[in-house]
């Protein structure tokens, strides 16, 4: 009685070095990996996560003296030793900005997400000589914490940092740390270790060096903490999300050991933030956001705004400084697993167990498209800020966004969104007077055109009702499920589960390793326009009042 | 005893979280008789399926000596587990063993054996028992109240068809309806033909979700070459399409993967033991009616082992949103995120050989 499927294909070819777009090849650059001998997970399992750091060299004329970093046992490497300056008071080195690529992330390597302002301004910063860019991977494998440098063609990390107690599960870096502590390091046990990324490079040991440590063992919360991000424009602030579906806002300024409580949860199904009475005491408040594991966190570029997903399939969006939830939706079906902001604050991506990449307004507080794609989960997803559209001086005011995903199913595809107020929005007409979708009948939600009310939770859209994407490109990467990926000026970054790298360089930048980044774009763009269906929103106002106006949008969709 | 020390071991991490009514009880293994444990674990806690079979057991005892069969030694079984008086412990399922032996030659032997042939053996007899004791009720009509159970009104399909086959509380648990439409390629006719199935089997590919799977299965399929269709108004063997839609969802979703495949150039089976991702909650939009029914992941039984031959079997179960791992007469309580420790390999050769068999969701209602 049993029903039976067609047998299917199998087998995997061999994977590509490079993959197509409308605007020319990506090239597989470099591979990063680490040393296969890794303990056995006597943690738990724990999926590699990947941050970009931005940690921008110091002037060269303070660059000349070479530290005695010669311990091979420390695994730092001397190319990694030459451009890292001299001392170790960290905290004299200068520390300009760096390009704000890295800013907010939420440190478990849905990096792309909050990516800055600074799209424009970046490339110029960018020396030729990678050794000056300061870029660095950082990723975690079972018990060992890796540092990449992202411009050198070395496979090993240049650096390795063991934890004996507990694994390392999640990351974040803050290029705008004026004091130098800019890297956190999330743990299996709970624990939260804030240090300098500079003095890790610097110390050739294989062990955490002059961190502070917050949440010591797990004394605040012991369950998994799945998810860092620093607060973008906060100096200092930043969040720790948990496996329970808490998350606690520190200050690295306040002391982390003095005695810190707080109530019991009453309702675990209620929103509910609690404050230290103590003005000395970290973390400074504990946000209970849902039932389950917290899977991710995203600022909004400058941290008006935080995103959450976790295992009950919910994107919350909260005002960070008013503590309060702005609205937040279900997945089509299962846990969200990751999430990221368009560089303008106005889109959110979401990824998750229905295989699905969604598109979210923060205009119209709800879904606005679904990507279609995957053939596995979504682990992660990325907007790409360094992309300009092309000919988008041809429609006047349509806004292209490109944006990348990964999965479980070992792929990366890359999707383009367009907001085109020309077209009709073909959404809003009569049920039956739509080519989209002319069987059925609208949900409410999708037929009035209203804002939904703050605050909410808006349940799952029928399939039906959702406007579909259909990816620009799909492209295996690797062997293994991915688990992130980061989009920087120059180039595509994937990591999987276990911990290997690839950057895929964008089309024109080549191994040439030269800076200029701005106009090898807009190829073949009038192909891509052609043959969407065209479906679109209305929104009649606007969250962040400044830049966008009650102007009609619509959404320009691949069929 | 061990087993009392390890029941003890469970009541502890429940504490006094131990749902109220509830057993926890490993089952003893007779020999090669995980398949069948694992299996048996997944129908326990299946709770529409089992307070129906308690239902059955008590309309039923009253009859002394009837005969016994697979249904009343199934009843028998969970009646016995569920009326303890210890919360957890170990229970030996030797009458019904004994029983399953005698009915089925196939699993007669100490050899390693299906859990999927198994429940689907399980509840055809199962079936096939219900509707023999629902004819003899028909044929006469003052035999005991009891024996209308299956009969119920309540029972019936919402689309009942003409010819009205037998709708026992094992179909209404467990039967959906699949519609195959083929539509010939040259006269553009469609014609759907409806079959019920118990569980969906699917072809699995590497690093894929359950959700690609089912998409895959419905998928359309070009008929050609040898295996054309015949089309009755062309009366000719004709190239069609054909696509298979899910025309009444079930409310116990039973999905079997096909991790046994028969390898021809091996002559031999072989297990696949891809990474296959299945998540927590799954909804089916394959449908005919392009409505979503909702479902929810309450049991996995999960093949252990690297091969088709040998191996074992064990099961994952969620009771009262507490996940318990049931291992024969071990039963321990685990977090949930061990469940994706079974989802499989994502390279062809792995040290981790659990890997999620047969899944089985329920329907949470929601059909928007
Ligand atoms: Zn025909």
């Amino acid at each position: 009685m049993a029903a039976s499927s067609s047998a299917a294909n199998s087998q995997s070819p061999a994977l590509k070095t490079y993959f197509k777009t409308p605007e020319g090849r990506y090239k597989l650059l470099y591979e990063k990996s680490h040393p296969a001998a890794v303990p056995h997970h006597s943690h738990g399992r724990t999926v590699s996560q990947l941050t970009v750091a931005y940690l921008k060299e110091k002037p060269p004329n303070q660059n000349s003296a070479a530290p005695s970093t010669s311990s091979s046992s420390g695994g730092v490497r001397s190319a990694a030793a030459r451009l890292l300056g001299a001392g170790n008071g960290s905290r004299a080195l200068s520390f300009v900005g760096g390009n704000g690529a890295s800013r907010g992330v939420s440190g478990s390597s849905r990096i792309g997400g909050p990516a800055g302002a600074s799209a424009g301004s970046s490339c110029s910063q960018i020396t030729a000589n990678y050794d000056g860019k300061g870029t660095y991977l950082i990723f975690n494998a079972a018990d060992t914490l890796f540092i990449s440098d992202l411009n050198s063609h070395d496979k090993d990390p240049i650096k390795s940092i063991h934890f004996s107690n507990s694994n390392p599960v999640c990351h974040a870096f803050d290029p705008e740390a004026k004091d130098g502590h800019d890297l956190l390091i999330g743990l299996h046990s709970g624990d939260v270790y804030l240090v300098s990324l500079r003095q890790q490079l610097q110390d050739p040991g294989r062990k955490l060096v002059a961190s502070q440590h917050f949440n010591k063992e797990g004394v605040i919360n012991n369950s998994r903490c799945t998810c860092l991000a620093w607060v973008p424009e906060r100096d200092g602030t930043f969040v720790a999300g948990h496996a329970d579906g808490n998350l606690y806002v520190y200050e690295k300024s306040k002391d982390g050991t003095a005695d810190c409580s707080f109530p019991v949860i009453k309702d675990p199904t209620q929103f509910t933030v609690a404050h230290v009475k103590s003005s000395k005491s970290n973390p400074i408040a504990r946000w209970h956001i849902c039932q389950g594991s917290i899977n991710s966190i995203s600022f909004s570029t400058v941290g008006t705004y935080l995103a959450t997903v976790g295992r009950d399939g919910y994107l919350r969006v909260f005002d960070f400084s008013k503590e309060q939830l702005i609205f937040g939706g279900k997945s089509y079906y299962g846990a969200l697993l990751c999430c990221a902001w368009s560089p303008d604050g106005k889109y959110l991506l979401t990824g998750g167990e229905d295989d699905l990449v969604q598109v979210w307004s923060m205009e119209e507080r709800k879904t606005v498209a679904w990507g279609e794609g995957h053939n596995s989960w979504v682990s992660g997803v990325a907007f790409d800020s360094y992309w300009s559209a092309p000919n988008s001086d041809e429609s006047g005011e349509s806004v292209m966004y490109r944006f990348g995903s990964v999965g479980q199913d070992t792929q990366l595809l890359l999707w383009d969104l367009v907001m085109d107020e020309i077209v009709v929005p073909l959404r809003y007409h009569p049920p039956g007077g739509s080519p989209t979708y002319s069987s059925g009948s609208h949900s409410a939600h999708w037929e009035n055109n209203n804002i939904i009310p703050a605050g909410t939770l808006q349940p799952s859209p029928s399939m039906r009702d959702v406007p579909k994407l259909s990816p620009v490109v799909a492209h295996r990467v690797h062997v293994e499920p991915l688990s992130g990926l980061s989009i920087t000026n120059e180039s595509v970054v994937t990591i999987c589960r276990e911990g290997h790298i690839k950057i895929w360089v964008r089309p024109g930048h080549g191994e040439s390793n030269r800076s200029n980044s701005s106009s090898d774009l807009a190829v073949s763009s009038s192909a891509v326009s052609k043959d969407r269906v065209v479906t679109s929103s209305l929104s009649s106002s606007s969250i962040k009042g400044s830049s966008s106006s009650s102007k009609q949008h619509s959404t320009v969709l691949f069929s | 005893m061990v087993m009392g020390a390890a029941g003890s071991k469970l009541e502890k991490a429940l504490g006094d979280q131990f749902p109220e009514g509830e057993r926890y009880f490993g089952l003893e293994n007779f020999g090669n008789t995980c398949y069948c444990n694992s299996v048996l674990q997944a129908l326990y806690f299946c709770v529409p399926f089992r307070e129906q079979l308690l239902e059955y057991y008590a309309n039923n005892k009253n009859m002394g000596d009837a005969e016994e069969n697979l249904l009343t030694c199934l009843a028998d079984l969970f009646t016995q587990i569920s009326s303890q008086k210890k919360k957890t412990g170990v229970i030996a399922p030797k009458r019904f063993v004994q029983r399953v032996k005698k009915q089925n030659e196939i699993f007669r032997s100490y050899m390693h054996q299906d859990a999927h042939e198994f429940l689907n053996f399980l509840l055809n007899e199962l079936v096939d028992i219900l509707e023999k004791e629902s004819n003899a009720t028909k044929t006469s009509p003052e035999a005991s109240s009891s024996k209308k159970l299956a009969n119920s009104p309540n029972h019936n399909l919402p689309n009942g068809t003409h010819k009205e086959p037998r709708v026992t509380w094992v179909h209404t648990t467990f039967q959906g309806i699949l519609t195959n439409e083929t539509r010939c390629l040259r006269c553009e006719t469609v014609t759907a033909r409806d079959e019920t199935f118990f569980d969906l089997s699917l072809d699995i590919e590497q690093n894929t979700s359950i959700t690609s799977c089912l998409k895959n299965f419905s998928s359309t399929e070009t008929l050609n070459a040898e295996d054309k269709f015949f089309c009755d108004k062309c009366c000719s063997l004709q190239e069609a399409q054909k696509r298979m839609k899910i025309k009444k969802p079930p409310n116990i979703l039973v999905i079997h993967l096909k991790r046994f495949k028969y390898i021809e150039q091996l002559g031999r089976y072989k297990k696949l033991l891809y990474r296959v991702v299945f998540p927590l909650e799954l909804k089916l939009s394959n449908t005919i009616s392009n409505a979503d029914s909702e479902y929810s992941l309450f049991a996995v039984v999960i093949h252990v082992g690297g091969g088709p031959n040998h191996g074992h079997y064990v099961s994952i179960v969620k009771s009262h949103n507490h996940w318990l791992f049931f291992d024969d007469e071990n039963v321990e309580m685990i977090d949930e995120s061990a469940v994706q420790t079974f989802f499989g390999s994502a390279q062809e050769y792995s040290s981790n050989t659990d890997h999620g068999y047969i899944l089985f969701y329920e329907s949470t209602g929601g059909r928007s």
